[in-house]
C-alpha cells in the first residue's frame, strides 16, 4: 500500500481558515490528507504542540497564519513566526523532522495558494516518507516538548520581543544577539537536561555513556550532569565501585 | 538542597547527642513508634566535644536492650554527619525508613 | 537601623566608638565580633556579596579535618545577627579622611537590586531565573542563575542580581512573593564616622595561568588546589564526588605540585605562602577518605608542617593514608594524547629526569592580594610590602603604616585560619586600644519592655502561626488545614498563618496577637530555628514574654522541601511536627538569666614579650592588670635575643616594653612570684600569689587570667653537646655573635644541624622558628667573613612566609643546604681535638665527612615549667607540654574554661611578631568579659535535685568541661557560669536528678508522645 502521509494543520480564523473556506467555494482540489484546526490567531500555535503532534503520529505539521502586516491582533503572527524559527532551530540541530513542518501565510482571498501549499507540503511529505519513529527520536521529541513547555522557556519566548524593541526591567535595550544567545542556550540545557532524564528513566548510566547517547563530548555532557545533580533530580549510584560512576534518577 | 527523603522520619531536636537518654530512647519505643536513630556530630568533631561518642555506647546499649525483649535491636541506630551534609541525612533517612519497613510494626503496638 | 545619629561626630576631642572592619572572612567577622562584644560598635564592609570569604569555600581544614562550613557557621550567625554589628556587603571603601579616633569613611555601595529588607532567601527567583551563569563559588565548575545566592549558607541571606549576566526578563520579579526585586536599585555612597580601622580583604590565589608549563587551562584534567576543594565539597559541583574534568571519572593517580606562584622568583613571588602543604596534605587524605583506591602524592622542596600539630598530621599521611612525598619540583606537565591523562616531567632527587602519569593534577596555587585590594590600599594610603601585601613592621605586626589603620590575616602575611583569627583579635585588641575612652557610646542596648511572669500552674495559652513560606511550605503544604488542626489542639487559644512569618509587619502581627488573645506560649511553624529562632525570641520577648516561651516547628527545610512530591503526607507530617511543638510548648517554663558582676581587673600570667604585651594592650583599655612572673625581672626569652631576622633590634624594643610595663600605673608587676592557688569562674576568679624572697602571700580578684608562661630553648642530647665547647646552640651561638663578634671572623667552617630534638618520637611537632634563625645567624657570619664555608644540615627548611627571602639570600651568598633523612642523621664525634661531622649527601650519594670549626645546634623549643599550673588552673596541654586551646582552628587563644587565655610561646613556638599578634589577641579576648559589668548567666543549663542525688559522680566523670562537683551537702553542684548546656549530664544521671532546662526530661517525653498519640 502506498504512504498516504498524516498532516495536521493549523489555520488561523481570520485568513488561512477564511482562505481554505475560499477554496471551498472555488473548489479548488487538494489532496484529503490533512487534518485542520482552527485557532483564532496562529500567534496562539504553541511551539509544543508540534512535537506532540509528530509524537502523537502526524508525519508533518503546518502553520497558516495571515501575511506579515495583515494580522488581526496586530503582530500575532510575527510572533509565531518567532517561535516558529526557534523551534525549527532545535528540530534541525536534534535532526528531527525540520523539514516536516511549515509556516507560511495565505489570505482570506487566496483560495487557490491554499490549495497549492496544502498540495505542495503533502507532496514534500510524501516523499519524506513516514515520520521515522526510532527510540531515539521519540525521546528527543519527548525532551523538546518538555523543555518547550517549561517555564523558563516560555517566559523568554514571550519577552524576547519587548526586551529587543522596547526595554528591559532597568529600562534598556537588550541587545538582540544576547538575547538570542539566551535563549537558545537556556533551551538548549533544558533539552540536554530533558533529554538525560528521559535516558536515566530506564537505567543508571556513566557519564561517558550519557555523552555518547547524547552525541556530545564528555566535555560538553559534564556541565549538563552537574546542573542536574546540583538540582538535586539527578545522584550518583553508590551500590557498586569502580572508575566511571554511574548517574541515577534521585 | 531540597533532597527527598520519606516522610516517616520526625525530628526531636536536642542540643548535643549527648542529651539522648537511654530511657528516652525505649521511652519512645515504649510508646509505640517504629524506629528510633540518633544522628550527631562526625566522631571527633562534637561541639560539645564528646557528647556524640556517649551517645553512640547509649545506643548500642539499647540494641542489646531491644535485642533482648524482642523487639530488635535493628530499631536503634546512631548515625555521624556533619553540616554540609545534607546528603548523607536524607541517605540515612531512606536506609532507615526501608530497614524499619522490612522489620514491620513494633510489636508494641500490637 | 538608623544611621543618622551616628554620622556626625559631635566632639572631636572624643574618639569615636566605632570600628570599620573591611572584609568579612573569618578574619573580618572574628574581629568584629570581638569588637562589638567589647562595647564598640562595628561596621563589616566587604566586597562580596555575603561574608564569608574563602574559608566558606572550603570542604574540610587541616589539622582536626573539621568540617570548615560547620566551624564557620556559628560565626556567620553570630555576626549576621550581632546588633552592635552593622554588615555592608557588595559595597567597598572607597576613602578614608580625617585623624585617627575620628575617621569619615566613605563606603560604595553596589546595587543588588534585591531588596534586603524583603528578601527571605526562599530562592524562587533563583529557580524560575532564566539566565545561567558561571558559578564561582564553585571556581566555575558549576552554574548558577543570573540572581543568585553565593553559597546556601550565606549570610546576608539575601539573593542579589548578577547585572552583567541579567538581560532583564522580569521573571524573578514575577516568581518573588515577598515583593523583594527592585530593578530601580542604584549605585550609592555613604559615609561613616569610625574612630579605627582594620583591614581583613584576604587574598586571591595565584593565577595558574601563570606558569603555562603546567597547562593549566589547557589541559581540563589540571586543576587548581581550590577547585579541587570545591570537587571534594558537599555542597560542591559532584556533591563530593571525586571526579575528574575531562570525562567525569575517579582519578586514580593525583599527583599534587606544590609551591606554584609561591617561592619562586621569576614570577615575582619569592615568598613561601604557608599554608600550602598542609592543605595539600589535607586534600590528599580527604580524596583517600573519598575514594580509598586514590593515590595522592605530592610534589615538594620541603613539607612545611610548621605550625601547632602539624608534622603529627603529615606523618599521618604517610603512614596511614599512603600519601607519597617526592621531594621534587616538576619541569612540566603534558597531557597523554586521548586519555586525559598527564605526563609529569621531574628530577628527582638523585638530579635524572623522570616522568610519571596521572590521572588529575592539582596545582597548590599560592596567596596573593588581589588587585582590587591593592588598589584599595592606594586610596587608603597604607603602605604594600614588594610583593603587595600590607607593610607592617616586626615590632608592630598589627599596625599598617597609616595610624588608626590595623591589618590582619592574610593581606598581612600568607597565613592560616588559625592564625588569621588569632591576629583579627589581636587587631581588634589594638583597633580597641585607640578608642578605648569611647567604649560603649555607640553599642546599641536594647531596652525590653517588663516580662509579663508566667508561673508553672498558669494555664497555657498558645498562639501557633503556620507559614507559608511564599510558596516554599504553602505549596507542598495544606498550610490552612495545618493552621485549622494547630487550633484544635489543647491549649492553642489562637492560631493564624502568614505568607511569611519573618516580615517585619508579621512580627507587629504576633506581638498584638501575644496582647490581644493574653498568649502565653508562642509557636511559629516554618523554616529552621537555627536561622530564625534567635528572631521570633526576640519578637515575643518585645511583647512582654520571656524569650524561653518561644516554641518553633520545621515544616519546612525538614517536611515540605523535602517531600515536595508527597504533598499529602507533607501535611500530615506538617500536623504532627505542630502537635509536637504544641505538647513541648506547654512544658515550656521562662527561665531566667541573672545577672553576675564582672571583676574587671585582669590577670596575666609570665612576663616575657606575649604577657608584656597583653597586659599593656589592657592596661591601655584602662582595665587594672596584675602582671605575674616567676624570674627576678621581665623580658623572658628575648632577654637571650639580639636581633631579628629582618634586623630589627631586640634589645632595644625589649627596654622599651619593659619600661613602658613598670611606668603603666593600672600595671602591678609581681616579680619573683608564682601562682599557689587559683579559684572561680570567667568574670570572678581569685588567685593565691606567693612571692620570693620571704614567700609573701596575697590573693588576687580578677575577671580573666590570660597564660604567657613562654617556651625555651631545650638544652639538646647528644652531638658532643656540652662535651665540646666547640658545639653550641643557636641561642648560644647569638650570644657569642654579640658579645664577641670578632672572633667569628676566625672560623673558617661551620655547620649547624637543624630539627635536633624537634620531630622526634619525644618530640614530633615542629619547633617553627629554628629554620628562620639558623638562616639569621649564618647569614650573621656570612656577613662577618664572607670567606667562611657554612653548610646547614636540615629535613625541611621551613622559612614560611616572607622569611623565604632571606633562605634565598642565604643561598646567593653561598650558604650550603644539604638534606638528611631523619633515619640518618649527621655523626658527630671527636679525632683527638678534631671535631669530625659525617652526613649523607643525597646528590653525590656518597658520605661527607668535614672538619667543622664550629657546630651549631638549633634546638627544640620546649614549654617552660607548666604543669603545676595547669593542674591549678585546670587546663588542657598536648602531649609535649604546650597549652590547648579550645579549638585549634577557630579559638587560637581560648580555653575550653571560658575566661582563661593562652598567648605566646606557651601555646606553640612562635616568633616575636606573632607573639605579639596573638598577646593581643588574648586581650582582645578577654576585653569581650572585662568591658561589660556584668554577665548574663542561666537559660539552658543542666540543674541538679540535691535531693535524689545520690553523689555518684556519673556527671563529674561524663562532663566534658568538668564542671559539676560534689559539694559539701554530699550533693552534686553544676555551676550555672560554667555549664555549656548539651545536656550529657541529665542523659546519664542515674537517679536523673539532672535536668537540662528547655530540654528537660518531661518535654522530651512528650514531644515523642505527641508523635504517637491520636
Amino acid at each position: 500500500m502506498s504512504f498516504e502521509p498524516k498532516i495536521l494543520s493549523f489555520l488561523c480564523n481570520w485568513c488561512a481558515y477564511a482562505g481554505a473556506d475560499l477554496a471551498g467555494i472555488s473548489r479548488f482540489q487538494y489532496p484529503p490528507n490533512t487534518r485542520v484546526i482552527r485557532v483564532m490567531c496562529s500567534g496562539r500555535v504553541d511551539p509544543a504542540f508540534v512535537p506532540r503532534a509528530f509524537l502523537a503520529g502526524f508525519d508533518g505539521v503546518m502553520i497558516l497564519g495571515c501575511h506579515p502586516g495583515d494580522c488581526h491582533y496586530i503582530s500575532g503572527n510575527i510572533q509565531a513566526e518567532r517561535k516558529i524559527a526557534l523551534l525549527r532551530k532545535v528540530l534541525s540541530d536534534e535532526g528531527v523532522g525540520s523539514e516536516r513542518l511549515l509556516l507560511d501565510w495565505v489570505s482570506a482571498g487566496e483560495g487557490q495558494r491554499f490549495a497549492e501549499l496544502i498540495r505542495g507540503f503533502t507532496e514534500q511529505i510524501r516523499s519524506l516518507g513516514p515520520f521515522p519513529k526510532t527510540e531515539e527520536i521519540e525521546g528527543k521529541l519527548r525532551a523538546i516538548r518538555t523543555s518547550l513547555e517549561g517555564e523558563k522557556i516560555r517566559w523568554m519566548v514571550g519577552k524576547a520581543p519587548e526586551l529587543m524593541e522596547k526595554e528591559n526591567v532597568y529600562g534598556e535595550r537588550t541587545d538582540p544577539e544576547r538575547v538570542r544567545e539566551v535563549l537558545e542556550t537556556t533551551l538548549r540545557e533544558e533539552l540536554c537536561k530533558n533529554r538525560i532524564m528521559g535516558f536515566l528513566e530506564a537505567a543508571t548510566m556513566t557519564a561517558k555513556e550519557i555523552s555518547d547517547k547524547l552525541n556530545l563530548s564528555l566535555k560538553e555532557t559534564l556541565p549538563h550532569l552537574v546542573s542536574l545533580v546540583g538540582e538535586g533530580r539527578i545522584g550518583f549510584d553508590t551500590s557498586e565501585e569502580s572508575h566511571y560512576p554511574r548517574y541515577v534518577r534521585s | 538542597m531540597r533532597l527527598s527523603y520519606p516522610s516517616n522520619v520526625k525530628v526531636v531536636k536536642l542540643p548535643c547527642t549527648g542529651r539522648v537518654d537511654v530511657l528516652l530512647i525505649l521511652r519512645a519505643f515504649e510508646s509505640g513508634v517504629d524506629g528510633v536513630y540518633v544522628a550527631g556530630c562526625m566522631e571527633g568533631e562534637c561541639h560539645f566535644l564528646r557528647g556524640n561518642l556517649r551517645a553512640r555506647r547509649r545506643v548500642e546499649y539499647v540494641k542489646g536492650l531491644l535485642e533482648e525483649v524482642g523487639l530488635g535491636g535493628g530499631r536503634v541506630e546512631m548515625f555521624n554527619m556533619s553540616a554540609s551534609q545534607g546528603q548523607r541525612f536524607a541517605q540515612f533517612a531512606r536506609e532507615m525508613t526501608e530497614r524499619i519497613r522490612l522489620l514491620g510494626p513494633s510489636p508494641v503496638r500490637k | 537601623m538608623e544611621l543618622s545619629d551616628r554620622t556626625t561626630n559631635k566632639d572631636p576631642a572624643k574618639p569615636v566608638g566605632a570600628v570599620m572592619v573591611v572584609g568579612g572572612g573569618i578574619g573580618g567577622m572574628q574581629a568584629s565580633l570581638d569588637l562589638a562584644e567589647s562595647g564598640f560598635f562595628v561596621y563589616l564592609v566587604d566586597n562580596s556579596p555575603t561574608i564569608g570569604g574563602v574559608m566558606s569555600q572550603l570542604d574540610k581544614t587541616f589539622p582536626t579535618n573539621d568540617c570548615a562550613m560547620c566551624i564557620m557557621s556559628p560565626k556567620l550567625v553570630g555576626t549576621g545577627g550581632h546588633r552592635n554589628i552593622r554588615v555592608i556587603t557588595h559595597a567597598e571603601v572607597k576613602e578614608i579622611t580625617g585623624p585617627p579616633g575620628s575617621f569619615e569613611a566613605a563606603i560604595i555601595r553596589r546595587p543588588r537590586y534585591i531588596r534586603a529588607d524583603k528578601c527571605t532567601g526562599c530562592g524562587e527567583c533563583a529557580k524560575h531565573c532564566p539566565v545561567t551563569a558561571i558559578d564561582s563559588y564553585n571556581e566555575g565548575m558549576s552554574k548558577r542563575a543570573a540572581v543568585y545566592l553565593r553559597y546556601p549558607q550565606a549570610i546576608p541571606k539575601v539573593f542579589l542580581i548578577d547585572r552583567d549576566t541579567c538581560i532583564g526578563c522580569g521573571l524573578c520579579e514575577r516568581a518573588c512573593l515577598a515583593g523583594a526585586v527592585d530593578y530601580g536599585d542604584k549605585e550609592s555612597v555613604e559615609k561613616i564616622s569610625v574612630g579605627s580601622v582594620i583591614l581583613a580583604p584576604g587574598f586571591e590565589v595565584f593565577a595558574a595561568e601563570r606558569r603555562p608549563e603546567f597547562g593549566y587551562g589547557v589541559f581540563p584534567n589540571v586543576l587548581t588546589s581550590i577547585e579541587f576543594e570545591r570537587i571534594l565539597s558537599a555542597t560542591g559541583p559532584h556533591r563530593s564526588h571525586l571526579l575528574r574534568p575531562s570525562d567525569g571519572a575517579i582519578p586514580e593517580r593525583i599527583a599534587f605540585i606544590q609551591c606554584v606562584g609561591s617561592r619562586d622568583v621569576k614570577c615575582g613571588n619569592d615568598y613561601c605562602s604557608s599554608i600550602c602543604c598542609m592543605y595539600a596534605v589535607k586534600e590528599a587524605i580527604i580524596a583517600k577518605e573519598h575514594v580509598p583506591f586514590v593515590k595522592p602524592t605530592i610534589f615538594n622542596m620541603d613539607i612545611r608542617a610548621y605550625g601547632k600539630g602539624f608534622d603529627a598530621y603529615y606523618e599521618r599521611a604517610k603512614a596511614d593514608y599512603d600519601v607519597r612525598f617526592i621531594k621534587s619540583m616538576v619541569s612540566k606537565v603534558r597531557e597523554k594524547q586521548g586519555t586525559g591523562n598527564l605526563l609529569v616531567t621531574f628530577l628527582n632527587e638523585e638530579g635524572k629526569a623522570s616522568e610519571e602519569e596521572f590521572d588529575l593534577v592539582v596545582l597548590s596555587v599560592g596567596m596573593t592580594p588581589s588587585q582590587s585590594v591593592r588598589d584599595m590600599a592606594a586610596r587608603l594610603g597604607v603602605n604594600l610590602n614588594r610583593f603587595g601585601f600590607c607593610e607592617t613592621e616586626t615590632f608592630t605586626p598589627l599596625a599598617t603604616s597609616r595610624e588608626g589603620i590595623y591589618v590582619c590575616g592574610a593581606f598581612q602575611s600568607p597565613k592560616d585560619i588559625p592564625e588569621t583569627v588569632a591576629q583579627a583579635s589581636g587587631a581588634a585588641g589594638a583597633a580597641a586600644e585607640i578608642i578605648a575612652s569611647a567604649r560603649g557610646t555607640l553599642a546599641i542596648k536594647k531596652e525590653y519592655p517588663p516580662e509579663s511572669e508566667v508561673k508553672p500552674e498558669d494555664e497555657a495559652r498558645i498562639g501557633v502561626f503556620v507559614c507559608h513560606c511564599g510558596i516554599n511550605i504553602g505549596g507542598v503544604v495544606n498550610v490552612p488545614a495545618v493552621r485549622e488542626y494547630a487550633s484544635t489542639l489543647p491549649n492553642v487559644i489562637h492560631a493564624d498563618e502568614n505568607l511569611y512569618t519573618c516580615s517585619q509587619d508579621t512580627q507587629e502581627k504576633i506581638k498584638n496577637a501575644v496582647k490581644e488573645h493574653g498568649l502565653n506560649r508562642v509557636i511559629v511553624a516554618s523554616c529552621s530555628p537555627r536561622t530564625h529562632e534567635p528572631m521570633f525570641r526576640e519578637t515575643i520577648r518585645e511583647a512582654g514574654l520571656n524569650k524561653f516561651l518561644f516554641e518553633m516547628a520545621n515544616i519546612r527545610d525538614q517536611c515540605s522541601w523535602v517531600h515536595m512530591r508527597r504533598k499529602a503526607e507533607a501535611t500530615e507530617k506538617a500536623k504532627l511536627l505542630v502537635r509536637m511543638a504544641v505538647a513541648n510548648a506547654r512544658l515550656n517554663s521562662p527561665l531566667t538569666e541573672t545577672e553576675v558582676p564582672v571583676i574587671q581587673r585582669g590577670l596575666v600570667i609570665g612576663g616575657g614579650v606575649a604577657g608584656m604585651t597583653a597586659a599593656l594592650c589592657l592596661a591601655e583599655q584602662g582595665f587594672e592588670v596584675f602582671l605575674v612572673e616567676k624570674e627576678d625581672r621581665l623580658g623572658g626569652n628575648l632577654l637571650h635575643l639580639h636581633h631579628t631576622i629582618e634586623g630589627g633590634d631586640v634589645k632595644a624594643f625589649l627596654r622599651g616594653l619593659i619600661a613602658r610595663a613598670l611606668d603603666n600605673s593600672k600595671i602591678h608587676v609581681l616579680l619573683n612570684s608564682q601562682i599557689v592557688d587559683f579559684n572561680g569562674v570567667r568574670g570572678n576568679f581569685t588567685t593565691g600569689v606567693r612571692t620570693a624572697p620571704d614567700m609573701v602571700y596575697q590573693k588576687i580578684q580578677h575577671g580573666i587570667t590570660i597564660l604567657a608562661t613562654g617556651a625555651q630553648e631545650e638544652k639538646p642530647d647528644g652531638y658532643l653537646y656540652g662535651e665540646d665547647p666547640r658545639v653550641l646552640t643557636q641561642l648560644e651561638l647569638e650570644d657569642r655573635l654579640d658579645q664577641a663578634g670578632d672572633d667569628a671572623i676566625q672560623l673558617q667552617d661551620v655547620v649547624m644541624i637543624q630539627c635536633v630534638g624537634s620531630r622526634n618520637e619525644k618530640h614530633p611537632s615542629c619547633s617553627r622558628t629554628c629554620c628562620a634563625t639558623a638562616v639569621k645567624n649564618a647569614l650573621k657570619l656570612k656577613k662577618l667573613n664572607p670567606a667562611m664555608n657554612i653548610r646547614i644540615l636540615y629535613r625541611d627548611i621551613r622559612t614560611y612566609g616572607f622569611l623565604e627571602t632571606y633562605y634565598t639570600q642565604a643561598r646567593r651568598e653561598g650558604i650550603v643546604f644539604v638534606r638528611y633523612d631523619a633515619e640518618e642523621s649527621p655523626e658527630v664525634k671527636k679525632e683527638g681535638e678534631t671535631l669530625l661531622i659525617s652526613f649523607e649527601d643525597k646528590i653525590l650519594k656518597e658520605r661527607m665527612t668535614l672538619k667543622p670549626d664550629l657546630i651549631v645546634l638549633s634546638s627544640a623549643s620546649i614549654p617552660r615549667e607548666n604543669k603545676e599550673l595547669a593542674n591549678l588552673l585546670k587546663v588542657p596541654r598536648t602531649a609535649e607540654g604546650f597549652f590547648l586551646e579550645a579549638h585549634m582552628k577557630l579559638r587560637p587563644v581560648d580555653f575550653a574554661s571560658d575566661g582563661i587565655y593562652v598567648a605566646g610561646s606557651a601555646h606553640a613556638p612562635k616568633l616575636i611578631s606573632e607573639s605579639i599578634s596573638q598577646a593581643y589577641a588574648a586581650a582582645a579576648r578577654a576585653c569581650t568579659i572585662l568591658s561589660k559589668d556584668n554577665l548574663m548567666v542561666g537559660g539552658i543549663v543542666a540543674v541538679v535535685d540535691g535531693e535524689r542525688c545520690a553523689a555518684c559522680l556519673t556527671c563529674v566523670r561524663v562532663c566534658p568541661y568538668d564542671v559539676p562537683v560534689v559539694n559539701v551537702r554530699g550533693e552534686a553542684e553544676i555551676d550555672i557560669i560554667q555549664c555549656k548546656g548539651c545536656g550529657t549530664c541529665a542523659a546519664e544521671c542515674p537517679a536523673r536528678a539532672i535536668d537540662l532546662m528547655h530540654f528537660t526530661t518531661g518535654q522530651l517525653e512528650a514531644k515523642v508522645g505527641a508523635l504517637v498519640e491520636g
